[in-house]
Parts: structure tokens; C-alpha cells; sequence
């Protein structure tokens, strides 16, 4: 955990204050509704269908045991008794009262934590991969570099009123694990060629009405260069995005219109003749913010390793063992994935009294510490083996154990229509229905990684355009019917050939595409089911993942099997604008 | 003949010994809807529009007081370089105040351009949007109606400590 420094204290102190005293105008009628509302959303709060939506940030998905007891406090006081984790690694509760928000921020800030620029048209919350720190592979520690972005952007007071929303993502390991490719920027660790660590700078990447892959506007950037790169970014965003238009004001949008090439020229111009020399990282600096981090102090010594003899015994506790632990690189350590995606229950929700058990078992089983993933599960980093059996009955017994990371029925939802007052549809409906019917988790492991997103409505909070099979919810003639699409990917795709002059994607990700007409709700849970027998007909072997057959083959068989041989059942794939 | 307006408004102004403080601006503002005449008779500091400015210049060496420009939202800065010599004031207009593009103009007009006369912020200035601008270099404040400016003196003394480098406000030491 990042331990706050006075500054870090005093800042987040006095934005409460500021955030209180801006509420009390707008109560008492000396600050409008149009004013306040930039102000609100700078402290994360929307004025939502049925009641505000307060969202609180959680920077890079780092949590603290303690911070989370806290929010467990604030469901249970000022909201129904559980929060909502999103896919950008933040946690929404969806029912305080806005006289009530500037107290929440102030419990918030007794544990060092904010809701600061988690809305508006500002930098948000700079989120991470969940295995950041103790995945094998990292050139760098993703947190460390997470909390300085964190710390350049936040009251940044040149680019508080951006064009639109800015999200910022940053990958340490050359295999991407944090859609590097779908955010405004992506930030990819990388070597130089003097062998100095620095980061592909990719721009313009998202989802929403009009997802697009990242271009790679700078192969690289040394480490020390990064924020004044940064800047010169935002600032030819600043002043060049286009403000007429809400639909066509991201970054991605004044990318493909300059084209990369144009784009890039200009950061570079901007960087070269007007570069503010005070943000260059020093050593020294970047090695005092590491140090406020409490790092976890492993132990080396080896305990007999009873895991295999009792995954022997209980096939269950060895399915899970499969899906839901991954590799850490400390030997004798695990990562350790608590799914909230158990069947019936609305994805990425927690209810307090599971707050406050997880908190317990991260201080036992994992440094007191846990992520929060933009899948919209929990990751314990730092369990060690021996302690592995121990975590699975305190996870069943809270129904966090479900063996599904990875696979189908970890599904990844938006709140949808049900909360939130953009969407056309309702979402979690959607997804508890798909985990009915896959209820077998042998089939499930069966048809092995798959990851389906629904997202409730053409913003895209879900990220249905990167999941193997995506559902987006949509509004004909008033009723809600569901587009389905096929063959996304978050990463790990075709890798962009670097040698191009300006490869797209990030980390290999792909967009998904429709397949045909839309559905209705009861009709989804038989084309999911379609698709993964035709999957199962078409692999090669039971190590060809859906997606991979979906690449192979492409979209048509599975078209067939959907929607049969009938042209009039099919429409052309609609291309998005 | 091109109107100017006296308004004699209470403004923000941190710049100078005094420090921050509220005072009644003293300046003549062209409207902006005007031709790029020079106005008749100039009695004191006069803003003028930039296209005025820039195609007048030649005229206005011996007016005898104090003049600025204005810069409304969708003037490139750049039209500026080169021009500055003679102006006392410039100000930045927010047509609206989540039009953040002034934060950028008045870096560069600071960073690049090395100006260090009067950069006001006008327009839909708020007693909230104060401490931003301040640190992006502007070191007067018309704020908008409804708006009052002895409580935007209190937004400048938070956020004293700020994470960002090279943006302290003009006069102010940088943290250490």
C-alpha cells in the first residue's frame, strides 16, 4: 500500500473541505446546477435514475485491509448495504444522499483514500493490470509508476477541463495484461536500446460508440522523460480536441482526424520547444515514492508443500487451484483470485458483511493488502502455498470461490438499467441468466477461457467490444434487444508488428464484431449455448481456446449455427462509425 | 469608431507586494463585436480586441496609456508571438469555464513566450476555477456574476502544496 505522505494528506484534507463548502452553495442556491455539476463530478459524484452514484477511487486496485473495512462502513451507513466494483478498478456505491457525500469523503480521507477526478472531463484513475508487482515477467513495478501518474494528474491545473474524460493505463510487462490498446493513453514498459527502461507510448484507444485500437505514437520514452511526455500530450489535446461535439471529443477522435503521423509530430514539436524541465523523474524521486509503498516482507523459507496431496483429495479445491491461483515471482507465493461472479449475484458486487471478511482474510492469508481487477474481481497477490487450502474454505464459505476466473461465467457487466440512467437495457438480468444455464462449472471448464462482457449500452462501460463474445444492449422502438458480438480481445492478439510506422493495439487487442440481428433477452442464454457447441465441434483439441477457433475459422459458422442458413435471418456486419 | 465599455468591476489581482487582494479593475474594454478601428479617444488602460491590436499596432505607439488584448476561445495563441511588445495586460476570455483550453494558452503565453505582464482570466471565471488558473500563470480574476471575489481570495490559499512541478503561481516560491 501507498502510505500517504503530509502533502499527500493535506491535499486530500482540503479537497474535502473545498468539496463541502461547493455543496452548501449548491443547497443554499448560490452555486447552479450547471456549475456544480463539473464540480460534483470531480469528486466522483453522479446525479443518477434513482439516486446519486458516488464512485471512489482506488488508485491502480491497490486496497489496504483497512481501506476496505472503511468502505464496508460507508455501504452500511450511507448506502444499502454493499458497493460495486467497476472495470476501471474504482468501487461505486449507488445510493448515498448528496447532503451526506462530504462526510463519506471525509471517512474516505481518514483511510487515505478519495474520489477525486474519478468522473468529469479530467485525468481519471490510472489503473493497472491486478498481478502488477508480483507477476513474473515485469521490467518494471507497475504500482510505482501508477502512483506517479497518479500524483502528476491529480488537481493538475492545466488540464482539469479537458475536451472529455482521459484514461490512462499502464502495462510493466511486455505481455499486456492492462488493455494498453484501449485506452486514451497505454503505457507499455519497455527496454531502450542503451538497455535504460522506458515505455511505448500507444494513443488513442477505446470502447464506447466508436471503439478504436491505440496507435503507437512513440516507440519510446525514457523513464524520465515520462511526464513531461505526458504533458506535452495532454496539452496538444487540450487545446486541439474538438469541444462541439460530446460523441467526438476523445483523444481517439483527434488522433485518426490529424492522422498518427500528424499527431505525433505535434506531441513532439510540443515536447521539444516547450518541455517543463521540473517534471523530469529523477532516480531519487522515483525511488522516494517507492519507498512509501509498504512492501511485503516474504518469507524464504520453504514449508512442506501439502497442496498436491490435498488437491488429490478434493477435486474441487484442485478445479479451483486451475482457474482461480496464478504464478507470482517469489517462490512458495501465489496470486490468489476471489471471483465475485457467483451465479445469481450481480457481478463485481460486494456486500459489507463480505468486506469486512475479505479484509480478515487479507490481513491472515496476504499482507493486509488485495487488488480490486478490471474484471470486477478481488486478487489476494501474496498468498503463500501452504495457506492455499485454508484461503479456498474461507472463500467458499463467503461464495467468493467459484472457479470460473477466466472463463465463461466470469462475466464482466455493466450496472446497466437497473442503476444507471444512460443504458438502454438492463445487463445483470443478462449475465445471471448466462450463469444459470451454464451452471455446470465441468462444462464450463470444458469449453475452458472464454470472456464474455455485456455492456448495457453503446458506452461501452462493460467493454463488450474486447471480450471473446461481447452483449450490448440496445433500444428498438422502446424495447430492449441485445447485438451480439464475436471475436474481440483485451490482448494477447496478433502482435502489432512494431516495425510498422504506426502499429495499432497495445498489447494485442482486437475488436469484436456483430454477428447479426439483435435478440431479445430470453433468446441470449440458447446463442451463448449455440456458440459454444459450434466451438466445441471446431477445435482442434481441448488446448484451442474459443477464441482461437474464432480466428482460425472466422465469424461465419458460427453465424450459421446462430442464425441458420436463412440470408433473411442475417443482416451485413455493420462497421462502426 | 469602435465602443469602449468602463466597468469598474471588483477583481481578483495576486499580482504586486500587496499580494491577494480585491480591487476595482481600472481598465476600458473594447466590445468585442466591433470593427478593428482604433477607438476615438482613449482616456485610460484599454483592452482591445486582438484583431485591433494586430492591425493597428503601427498607430498605437503613442496613445499614451497603458494597452492589453483580449483572446476569446477559439484564437490561436500563436497570433500573439512577436506581438507582445507594448501590451501592459492580456486577457484570456472563458466562454465557458469547462472550456479548458485557456489553461493551455496562458502556460504557453508564460512557458513560451516569456510574457510577464497582467494575464487576467474572464469570462465564466468561478470563485472554484481560481487556484487552477492561478497556477497556470494568470494573476487576475473577473469572475462571473454571482461569483463573489473575496471568496475566491480563500480558494488560493488551498492546495499550497500541489504535486505538480513548474506550475507554482506567479510570485510564489515552488515548493521544495
Amino acid at each position: 500500500m501507498y502510505v500517504y505522505s503530509e502533502i499527500d494528506q493535506e491535499l486530500v484534507d482540503q479537497r474535502v473541505e473545498q468539496f463541502r463548502d461547493q455543496t452548501r452553495r449548491y443547497l443554499d442556491g448560490s452555486l447552479s446546477d450547471d456549475d456544480f455539476k463539473p464540480l460534483r463530478l470531480q469528486n466522483g459524484l453522479y446525479i443518477q435514475r434513482h439516486a446519486p452514484m458516488l464512485r471512489v477511487a482506488i488508485p491502480y486496485g491497490l486496497l489496504a485491509s483497512g481501506q476496505l473495512r472503511t468502505l464496508a462502513t460507508i455501504a452500511r451507513r450511507w448506502d444499502r448495504g454493499y458497493g460495486h466494483f467497476t472495470t476501471r478498478q474504482n468501487i461505486q456505491f449507488n445510493w448515498p444522499e448528496l447532503e451526506d457525500v462530504p462526510d463519506i469523503l471525509a471517512e474516505l480521507a481518514k483511510v487515505q483514500m478519495h474520489a477525486i477526478q474519478t468522473s468529469g472531463n479530467c485525468i481519471r484513475n490510472t489503473t493497472t493490470d491486478h498481478f502488477a508487482g508480483v507477476a513474473p515477467d515485469e521490467l518494471i513495478n507497475p504500482l510505482v509508476w501508477c502512483e506517479i501518474i497518479r500524483q502528476w494528474s491529480t488537481f493538475h491545473p492545466e488540464f482539469a477541463f479537458l475536451p472529455r474524460k482521459f484514461k490512462i493505463a499502464v502495462s510493466g510487462a511486455e505481455s499486456d495484461r492492462a488493455a494498453v490498446g484501449v485506452h486514451d493513453i497505454g503505457l507499455q514498459a519497455t527496454r531502450g536500446e542503451d538497455g535504460g527502461i522506458g515505455f511505448r507510448v500507444w494513443v488513442g484507444g477505446g470502447l464506447g460508440r466508436t471503439p478504436v485500437l491505440a496507435s503507437l505514437i512513440q516507440p519510446f520514452v525514457p523513464a524520465a522523460e515520462l511526464l513531461t511526455y505526458l504533458e506535452a500530450v495532454l496539452r496538444v489535446y487540450n487545446l486541439h480536441g474538438r469541444r462541439d461535439n460530446k460523441y467526438k471529443a476523445r483523444i481517439k477522435i483527434l488522433v485518426r482526424d490529424l492522422t498518427p503521423q500528424v499527431f505525433a509530430d505535434q506531441v513532439d514539436a510540443e515536447w521539444r520547444s516547450n518541455r517543463n524541465v521540473a517534471s523530469v523523474l529523477t532516480q531519487t524521486e522515483i525511488d522516494r515514492i517507492a519507498a512509501r509503498f509498504t512492501w511485503p516482507e516474504y518469507l524464504t523459507e520453504a514449508s512442506p508443500d501439502t497442496v498436491a496431496a490435498q488437491a488429490a483429495l478434493e477435486p474441487e479445491f484442485a478445479r479451483w487451484l486451475r482457474t482461480n491461483t496464478h504464478a507470482h515471482r517469489v517462490e512458495g507465493y501465489v496470486a490468489v483470485s476471489a471471483s465475485l461472479k457467483a451465479s445469481g449475484v450481480p457481478p463485481g458486487d460486494l456486500t459489507a458483511d463480505q468486506m469486512d471478511a475479505v479484509a480478515d482474510l487479507a490481513d491472515r492469508y496476504s499482507f493486509g493488502e488485495l487488488r480490486i481487477t478490471h474484471e470486477q474481481n478481488l486478487v489476494f497477490a501474496d498468498v503463500q502455498r501452504a495457506d492455499l487450502y485454508a484461503m479456498w474454505s474461507a472463500l467458499r464459505a463467503l461464495n467468493l470461490a467459484t472457479p470460473n476466473i477466466g472463463l465463461l461465467t466470469n462475466i464482466i457487466a455493466c450496472p446497466g438499467g437497473d442503476f444507471c440512467s444512460l443504458a438502454n437495457a438492463v445487463s445483470i438480468p443478462v449475465a445471471a441468466a448466462i450463469q444459470e444455464r451454464f451452471a455446470n462449472i465441468d462444462y464450463v471448464h470444458d469449453i475452458g477461457e472464454l470472456d464474455l462482457n455485456i455492456s448495457g449500452c453503446i458506452n461501452a462501460c462493460g467493454h463488450h467490444h474486447v471480450g471473446h463474445i461481447g452483449i450490448l444492449g440496445v433500444d428498438k422502438n422502446g424495447e430492449e434487444w441485445y447485438q451480439v458480438t464475436v471475436g474481440g480481445r483485451q490482448s494477447g492478439g496478433l502482435r502489432p508488428d512494431l516495425g510498422d510506422a504506426f502499429p495499432k493495439g497495445g498489447g494485442g487487442a482486437a475488436i469484436g464484431r456483430i454477428i447479426g440481428r439483435a435478440f431479445s433477452r430470453d433468446q441470449i442464454p440458447d446463442v451463448v449455448a449455440t456458440l459454444m457447441t459450434t466451438y466445441l465441434e471446431y477445435r482442434d483439441s481441448e488446448a484451442e481456446r474459443f477464441i482461437d477457433v474464432v480466428e482460425r475459422i472466422g465469424l461465419e459458422p458460427f453465424k450459421v449455427a446462430v442464425y441458420g442458413e436463412d440470408q433473411r435471418g442475417r443482416r451485413r456486419e455493420v462497421s462502426h462509425v | 469608431m469602435s465602443e469602449l465599455s468602463f466597468f469598474a468591476q471588483p477583481i481578483v489581482q495576486t499580482r504586486g507586494a500587496e499580494g491577494p487582494r480585491v480591487v476595482a479593475d481600472t481598465w476600458y474594454w473594447q466590445a468585442l463585436e466591433t470593427d478593428a478601428s482604433v477607438p476615438n479617444s482613449l482616456t485610460g488602460p484599454t483592452v482591445l480586441n486582438l484583431a485591433t491590436w494586430l492591425e493597428q499596432r503601427g498607430k498605437l505607439d503613442d496613445v499614451g496609456v497603458p494597452l492589453g488584448v483580449r483572446l476569446t476561445g477559439e484564437v490561436v495563441p500563436e497570433a500573439l508571438a512577436g506581438h507582445l511588445e507594448g501590451l501592459t495586460l492580456i486577457a484570456i476570455e472563458f466562454p465557458t469555464f469547462s472550456d479548458g483550453r485557456g489553461f493551455s494558452v496562458a502556460r504557453y503565453l508564460r512557458q513560451q513566450l516569456g510574457w510577464q505582464g497582467e494575464l487576467r482570466a474572464t469570462g465564466d471565471v468561478l470563485i472554484d476555477t481560481v487556484n487552477y488558473l492561478a497556477r497556470c500563470g494568470f494573476d487576475s480574476f473577473q469572475l462571473k456574476p454571482g461569483h463573489e471575489p473575496t471568496l475566491a481570495l480563500q480558494q488560493l490559499r488551498w492546495f499550497t502544496r500541489p504535486y505538480q512541478r513548474g506550475y507554482a503561481p506567479l510570485g510564489q516560491q515552488e515548493a521544495a
